[in-house]
């Protein structure tokens, strides 16, 4: 046991205690996961060498010694203490952890002093995100570095588990409810993570990805998604009016040839 | 039954080797236990079953490790995975722990009081057929769907529109019968406790596992029906069109977590209670001194009633206002304090003391030593920063694990084998104890401490693969083998109750010389448990009854001796 615990500590080990910090709280988040962490292998180690003496083997008689026991009392108040100091730590660092300053500089699509909103809707088993400009993307979320983001979760299903460590740490995304969450991504980079709650059958696929990109690159890369979308959609609309006229043309065709025969019908009967 | 006899005051009634053996069986051995309302055929039968459950668990568990052993593996189809996994969780719950936990209580409790029967006992005879219908829905859906919807099948994913095959029925059905029938049970556990107790059994003088049936019979009689009227309300909302848990119609889908979660919490609080508490008295009992009494029994009620209330600490990643965040943290902090109570009296008490180690001690041990584990991970679960990065992921897998494998797993077989010559009327194999204590260990160690690595690297739960590349291999792999350890040991460990039976000596009533009264009794204990009542006076019964035995052997010794002329 205490080699597993020794192998948690080493170097190799504690560099992905915690995810790299992208967004300003995750390093109080990290922080608080240190210090967690330090304090409680220091109580598993701590329980569990006591266990060890106390199951020792007995070599010669155990004489124990009058008023060893610490008392009841005692025992309360400095747990309840260790629990209250825990707490306030825990507390300070979690607030912190999500303050999250507005941002100075501004992108297309995001009113002045207001985070920049975007939509997040989970769905079996994708994620699609809303941008300002009417463009959408599936799977995969651009946003500017430096920007606040306020990403506006949903989903259109079952419940679905948000889950980017390095930004926003996990929030569930619960249908017909639109949770914020709020980030600011510091440089530009990729974030790879998996959704977290059970979802179905295509869940082990339902990934997300992150891209931070710099705040102009941000505005071209949504506008070229939104023209892209645009195209498409023009391109679907050429053909079905194609489609559409093709049909006219056919029914026209059909008509006619229903007169033609009807025409031939009556001719014929009247010949007779 | 007369409850009015009183004896004088240092002198017990008579010796338990004196008990009769009860009304001669007339039917078959079958007959007579399907057809039996004694809490003690009911307990055991509950205990088999447990223990029968234990072994599917540790298999299905076996072979989703097996599939999850490399990076996207093919040995199961997902929704193979996903049946197996949610039927893995749904009978370490419904089938091994609650049933292990009531049906000890069930069997010893009644003993401890001094009572000759339950007094709702017909009440427990349908609670076990119930459970036992449960179960076998549970395992009899595998000829057509299983539950594939997780162990907690939340709304609106296990709502008919997006699971409409039978498979969340068959969970509704199956624990709702399992719940029903437990709670029955508890029950009449409950009318015992406060109706049967032997003359001078006060609750001052009560044994510790007695106080445990108390807190975990008012703690389960408090979350049944909450479980029970959630998956009602499940069951309207799947076949009768309800809109309860439905997002869109009025709704919530968050009102079923809040349902579920009060009662998940409050059953791995139940179970923490029942099995700290049996811990307690073969600690007690091994080493021949009395834990602080008052203090074990308030901690046990703290851990009951704060616990349950941090139900919220599942929900810390559901949008909820944070003040409910903050407070299901406060609670779950203000744990550590009867928790490590607990945990510093069990320990210091053993360490001061002198005893041979035998099984029960031994497993208790493993099981304090996993559990801390398993509590001390559960404190950065309830943190709200740390939390929103650790749930859903194997973090927090490894630490439920700990803590319950500890409390149910080592602390069940505590309890059983410290039981076993009192249940079956036999010694337990020491030997074969201790191997399978050994390869238990080992593999719990190694299945579950890699996973709190691949937890921290963001490896999410319940997701039949994984990729290769963002490190998670190794530790599922080692993990892997370490389940395999561990189904090995418990295979072992079950076959040594099984073979124990045949091949030990028959042990004696009062094998440990221990304070509480079911050492009185014969065993196995007859029908009617005792013959003659015991009069309590004291916290350890058992302790005064044979020092007035002693005493009296004196007396008659030297009455004799008196009687003897001088040569």
């Amino acid at each position: 046991m205490l080699v597993a615990f020794a192998l948690n500590a080493s170097p190799a080990m504690a560099l992905s205690l915690n995810p790299d910090a992208g967004s300003p709280g995750i390093e109080d988040a990290n922080t608080l996961h240190w210090i967690l962490f330090i304090l409680l292998v220091v109580a598993i180690v701590v329980v569990n060498l006591a266990i060890l003496r106390a199951v020792r083997p007995r070599t010669r008689a155990v004489t124990p010694k009058k008023g060893r026991r610490i008392s009841q009392t005692k025992l309360v108040a400095g747990l309840g203490v260790f629990a209250i100091a825990l707490f306030i730590v825990s507390t300070v660092f979690s607030d912190k952890s999500r303050e999250i300053p507005v941002s100075t500089e501004t992108v297309a699509g995001q009113t002045e002093g207001q985070p920049l909103v975007i939509k997040a809707s989970g769905q079996q088993w994708l994620w699609r995100f809303n941008y300002p400009n009417h463009a959408f993307s599936y799977r995969r979320l651009i946003v500017p570095a430096g920007v606040t983001v306020r990403l506006d979760l949903t989903s259109t299903d079952v419940v679905h588990g948000w889950n980017v460590p390095e930004l926003t740490g996990q929030v569930q995304a619960i249908p017909g409810r639109t949770t914020p969450v709020y980030f600011r991504a510091d440089e530009p980079a990729v974030y790879h993570s998996h959704s977290s709650v059970l979802s179905g059958q295509g869940y082990d696929t339902m990934e997300i990805e992150v891209e931070v990109v710099e705040p102009s690159e941000y505005e071209s890369r949504i506008e070229e998604l939104r023209a892209q979308i645009q195209e498409a959609q023009d391109k679907v609309e050429a053909e079905f009016q194609a489609s559409r006229e093709k049909s006219d043309e056919a029914k026209k065709q059909y008509e006619k040839t229903k007169n033609q025969i009807n025409q031939d019908d009556i001719e014929s009967a009247e010949s007779e | 039954m007369s409850r009015t006899t009183s004896y004088p005051q240092t002198m017990p009634p008579t010796r338990p080797e004196v008990a009769s053996e009860g009304p001669k069986q007339s039917n078959a051995r079958w007959i007579e236990l399907s057809t039996s309302a004694d809490h003690k055929d009911i307990g055991r039968i509950l205990m088999v079953s447990a223990f029968g459950a234990l072994f599917l668990a540790a298999l299905e568990l076996l072979l989703v490790r097996v599939q999850l052993a490399v990076p996207s593996n093919v040995f199961l189809e997902g929704v193979t995975f996903d049946r197996l996994l949610s039927v893995y969780g749904t009978t370490g719950i419904f089938l091994v722990a609650l049933p292990l936990l009531i049906g000890l209580l069930y069997y010893v409790v009644p003993l401890q009081i001094g009572s000759r029967t339950t007094a709702l006992p017909r009440i427990g005879q349908i609670g076990l057929w119930l459970f036992l219908l449960g179960g076998v829905v549970l395992y009899g859906s595998f000829l057509f769907t299983p539950p594939e919807a997780g162990i907690n099948p939340l709304p609106p994913f296990s709502d008919s529109t997006f699971n409409p095959n039978n498979g969340v029925d068959v969970w509704i059905t199956s624990t709702g019968m399992v719940v029903l029938g437990l709670l029955f049970i508890t029950i009449d556990l409950l009318a015992t406790l406060h109706n049967l107790r032997a003359p001078g059994m006060a609750w001052r003088r009560a044994p510790l596992f007695t106080w445990a049936g108390a807190i975990v019979g008012w703690l389960f009689t408090v979350i049944a029906p909450i479980f029970l009227a959630a998956i009602t309300m499940l069951m309207l909302d799947r076949i009768y069109g309800g809109a309860f848990f439905a997002g869109d119609d009025g709704g919530s889908p968050i009102l079923w977590q809040h349902f579920s979660y009060i009662f998940f919490t409050g059953v791995y609080m139940a179970i923490a209670v029942g099995f700290l508490a049996a811990i307690g008295e073969i600690v007690q009992t091994f080493t021949g001194r009395l834990l602080p009494r008052h203090a074990f029994i308030w901690s046990l009620v703290a851990i009951a009633v704060i616990g349950t209330l941090a139900w919220t600490q599942n929900m810390l990643t559901v949008p909820l206002d944070s003040g409910w965040k903050y407070f299901a943290m406060l609670m779950s902090y203000a744990l550590i304090v009867p928790f490590g109570v607990i945990f510093y009296n069990l320990i210091s008490t053993v360490s001061a003391s002198d005893f041979n180690m035998t099984a029960p001690l031994r497993y208790a041990m493993g099981a304090l030593s996993l559990a801390s584990i398993g509590l001390a991970a559960e404190v950065a679960q309830s943190t709200i920063a740390v939390a929103t990065r650790l749930n859903h992921t194997y973090d927090a897998w490894a630490a439920t694990h700990f803590a319950l494998i500890g409390f149910v797993v080592f602390g069940g077989f505590a309890a059983v084998s410290y039981w076993y010559p009192k249940i079956t009327g036999v010694s337990i194999n020491e030997d074969r104890a201790r191997k399978s204590f050994g390869l238990m260990f080992v593999g719990t160690l190694i299945a579950i401490l890699p996973l709190f690595a691949a937890g921290v690297e963001g490896q999410v739960t319940d997701s039949y693969r994984y990729f290769s590349g963002e490190g998670f291999d190794t530790w599922n792999l080692i993990a892997s083998i370490g389940t395999l350890i561990l189904f090995v040991g418990v295979v072992l460990s079950i076959g040594n109750f099984l073979m124990s039976r045949s091949e030990e000596p028959k042990a004696t009533p009062d094998p440990y010389r221990a304070d509480s009264l079911e050492w009185l009794a014969l065993s196995p204990p007859p029908p009617h448990n005792f013959d003659v009542l015991p009069d309590v006076r004291s916290a350890r019964p058992m302790r005064d009854i044979r020092e007035a035995v002693t005493r009296r052997d004196e007396e008659n010794a030297e009455a004799e001796g008196a009687a003897q002329p001088v040569a």
